[in-house]
């Protein structure tokens, strides 16, 4: 538990200091906290979600970084997006079996917006109605099926 | 339990003690009953079992993994690794005097942080190379 706070601390006050461009740690969540995260996203320039704005949810067990955090897109700006379903739930695989302890917050968020980056076509995953309808609530739960490398 | 030792009454520590019981925080409980603590191991990422749960198959590979991993190279920081001075799975600069275990592929980790990931998936963190990998090739060409 000790190890997994200090982690923690030490990646809250580098993402706060010195965020990379479009990521920023949010002011409304991550103090009441340590193991829960609100991170504010910005699409990116020139890609089709410039000048929108997400916020992320990262939750994290007591084996961080052994385990990797759960990761949702919260509020009111779902991202559309052929790996993001409409509850929030992202399909990638760093979030499961590819998660790795050097990984951090800043990677995750920073691969997401890359995966947003390079989407083509805004829409919903084909599965989307019935994912939604009958997921577990922690997207770790679900049995993702990453064939699709191209977004 | 097959003690021969007294166990101390009440009366024995107010005669140890005489009245100095400051130290005794009325606030603790009995102690809770003798319990065996069971390890808790990893059989894959993101799976937890307590030892006495694992599957026969599930024993083999984690005695195997325990057998390869203490056939990695393991060390003493001296101040010596120049590149990446940081275990980057907790974030901290190595100290003088802390045990390090280095991998096949060259990254360096402290032994307590790697040798955790290690026992769910053998690949380093760093390079994603898996270990049992790198070192049959290390075997081959030494």
């Amino acid at each position: 538990m000790a190890s997994m706070e200090k982690r923690l601390q030490k990646e809250l006050q580098a993402l706060t200091k010195d965020p990379p461009k479009g990521v920023r740690v949010s002011p409304d969540g991550t103090c009441r906290t340590l193991s829960e995260w609100i991170v504010d996203l910005d699409g990116a320039p020139g890609t089709l979600y410039e000048g929108e704005h997400f916020q992320l949810q990262f939750k994290f067990s007591s084996r961080y970084p052994f385990d990797s955090p759960q990761v949702t897109f919260i509020g009111t700006n779902i991202p559309l997006h052929p790996h993001v379903y409409s509850n929030g739930h992202i399909c990638l695989s760093i979030l499961t079996e590819d998660w790795s302890p050097a990984l951090s917050v800043q990677s995750v968020c920073l691969s997401i917006i890359s995966m947003l980056s390079s989407c083509t076509e805004k829409k919903r995953p084909p599965d989307n109605s019935f994912y939604v309808k009958t997921c577990s609530k922690n997207p770790k739960k679900t049995r993702w099926w990453y064939h699709d490398d191209s977004v | 339990m097959g003690n021969c030792l007294k166990t101390p009454t009440t009366d024995d520590i107010s005669l140890l003690r005489g009245n100095d019981s400051q130290e005794s925080d009325p606030n603790l409980g009995p102690p809770p009953p003798y319990q065996e603590r069971v390890p808790v191991y990893h059989p894959s990422p993101n799976v937890s079992r307590p030892a006495n749960q694992l599957t026969e198959e599930e024993q083999i590979k984690i005695a195997k993994r325990l057998g390869l991993i203490s056939h990695l190279p393991t060390g003493v920081y001296d101040g010596s690794v120049k590149k990446g001075k940081e275990c980057v799975i907790c974030m901290c600069d190595f100290v003088l005097g802390d045990s390090l275990r280095f991998l096949p592929c060259m990254h360096t980790y402290h032994k307590k942080c790697i040798d955790d990931w290690l026992m769910r998936a053998f690949i380093c963190p760093s390079c994603m190379e898996p270990v049992d990998a790198a070192l049959l090739t290390t075997y081959e060409s030494s």
